[in-house]
């Protein structure tokens, strides 16, 4: 009977392994190595490259390797991520190779019209590259960019008030125009003593956004509302980690969203 | 004794995992143009070993207004709500009302069968490949855009006469005679700097009628309503259609539409 006791832990235990790790991700080693070492920061022109593997690791072509950095330029966060319905997370679009020859996902750009498209054979493997740093040399294209010091250390909001680039608002809609709301709220840490507050500026993240993209699913519309909005969760990528871990400037950069850190 | 606080310490480490696992802070999946305002019927369906029913709200509200079934046949607003059972059809109310083999195919009439396919299956489709009549990207281009939702502008679409919408069935609706068009009046916003709504009243009683939001979802009396979007954002007031068949928040401008000075 202790054996059959010992079998279900064991099954259970595993179990609720599997629910912590990422799924389909090999890890070598042991699985707490991780906590204990600080991971080395990605090479700026690495920086929100994804590799998009959800149809192609079962077949021969090569994976998709998108640059975030190359897009933003261009258009800002809300027109693929709100209007063309690219999800937040790699390989949870549903992106197809039907979809996109029919005008869906990076088909709506892709198309001869407004950038090279997806129809004919000798472009594919300008997406199709396998390769997660095959936009490295056009990282120098951004040079005269003002600069930061973490992620693609590019400070994309002073090069946007700059005007050094101009990205599109919107893909549907020619005369789209923003909600120019301008709240700023600061966000008063839980722990006292500690000058660890956070200031968020709307009117920065509405350059780039839609309201929708962040209201009601990540954050909830009311100032306390949102529940569990703790540094900790950010950290797994919830909340404004939801960008700021991977695109958008990193938490490592503590002092853009906490100013009164010392 | 010592097997049986194994199982428990497990039993209890298995819910507490379980628990905690929650999607909080995260983005959720914008719904396929095809899959918006879709809704599983599940009742008695699969107590009775038979697919639940998928109702299609894109494929009725091309023929419908909403306040026929809603009002008139007596559809409870969230799915499942009304508690169909298959004895209410036979007899006439709701799916019943039409799907009667004279307004729309009946359970056993025989027209316009699709390929084979059972007139059972058409509506008992959850989980199977039953093909409609109409193929949904076929519908789609036949329609102006929107951006949401089904990505089909349906009072666009009715402006351009594309769709007629029938406000009465027989045997069902009362013809009364018509009141005269609610005038559309502002929503003032209660935060700086986010632009003030216009309701047009007008639009939505030519749909819903006025029993529809009138006086359980809206008071009657202008201003005695107290909500928030905290509130429409979780289903209520506006949140009522909005987000779920009627085009979702994400437009927040097709509302919030007054110029900020």
């Amino acid at each position: 009977m202790r054996w059959v006791a010992y079998g279900v832990t064991c099954v259970i235990a595993g179990f609720l392994l599997s629910c912590v790790s990422d799924s389909g991700e090999t890890v070598t080693g042991s699985k707490f190595d991780k906590v204990w070492t600080v991971e080395q920061p990605l090479p700026p022109a690495r920086y929100g490259n994804v590799l998009i593997t959800r149809l192609t690791k079962k077949s021969t072509h090569p994976t998709v390797a998108f640059s975030h950095w190359l897009h933003r330029r261009y258009y800002t966060c809300r027109v693929c991520h709100f209007e063309l319905g690219f999800a937040y997370k790699t390989n949870t679009s549903g992106i197809s190779e039907e979809k996109n020859r029919r005008g869906e996902f990076c088909g709506a750009c892709h198309n001869d019209r407004i950038a090279f498209s997806v129809l004919e054979e000798e472009n594919c493997r300008k997406c199709h590259s396998g390769n997660l740093g095959h936009t490295d040399e056009r990282f120098a294209e951004l040079n005269l960019f003002p600069k930061t010091l973490y992620g693609d250390k590019i400070n994309w909001v002073k090069a946007l008030r700059r005007g050094l680039i101009q990205p599109k608002q919107s893909l549907l809609n020619e005369q789209f125009e923003q909600i120019p709301f301008d709240k700023n709220l600061r966000l008063e840490p839980e722990w006292q003593g500690v000058n660890t507050r956070a200031f968020f500026p709307h009117l920065k993240h509405t350059e780039w956004l839609d309201c929708a993209d962040c209201h009601p699913d990540i954050f909830n519309i009311q100032k306390k509302g949102t529940k569990h909005f703790l540094m900790k969760h950010i950290n797994e990528g919830k909340f404004c980690g939801v960008c700021h871990l991977t695109v958008a400037f990193p938490v490592r950069d503590c002092r853009r969203c906490h100013p009164d850190l010392d | 004794m010592k097997l049986k606080v194994v199982v428990v310490v497990a039993l209890l480490l298995l819910f507490a995992s379980v628990g905690f696992a929650t999607n909080f802070g995260t983005k959720k999946r914008m719904p396929r143009p095809e899959e918006f305002g879709n809704v599983v019927i599940n009742n008695y369906s699969e107590k009775n070993n038979i697919a639940p029913v998928v109702f299609k709200h894109w494929v009725h509200r091309a023929k419908y207004t909403c306040r026929v079934c809603h009002v008139d046949v007596g559809f409870a607003m969230e799915p499942g709500g009304s508690d169909i059972k298959e004895a209410d059809n036979l007899n006439g109310l709701y799916c019943g009302s039409c799907h009667n083999g004279k307004e729309a195919f009946g359970p056993t009439s025989r027209e316009k069968v699709v390929s084979e396919v059972k007139n059972c299956d058409r509506c008992h489709s959850y989980g199977k490949d039953v093909k409609g009549l109409k193929n949904f990207n076929e519908h789609l281009k036949d329609y102006p855009p929107s951006r949401f939702g089904n990505r089909i502008d349906w009072m666009k679409a009715e402006e351009k006469g594309l769709i007629k919408l029938k406000d009465q069935v027989e045997g069902i609706s009362i013809k009364r005679q018509a009141i005269a068009a609610p005038k559309d009046f502002d929503i003032k916003s209660t935060i700086l700097g986010m632009p003030d709504i216009i309701f047009s009243h007008k639009i939505h009683a030519e749909i819903n009628g006025c029993e529809l939001c009138h006086p359980e979802v809206f008071s009657a009396k202008k201003g005695y309503t107290k909500y928030n979007m905290q509130d429409i954002f979780a289903g209520k007031y506006c949140g009522a259609c909005h987000a779920k068949v009627a085009f979702p928040f994400y437009d927040c401008q097709l509302c919030h539409l007054k110029e900020v000075y």
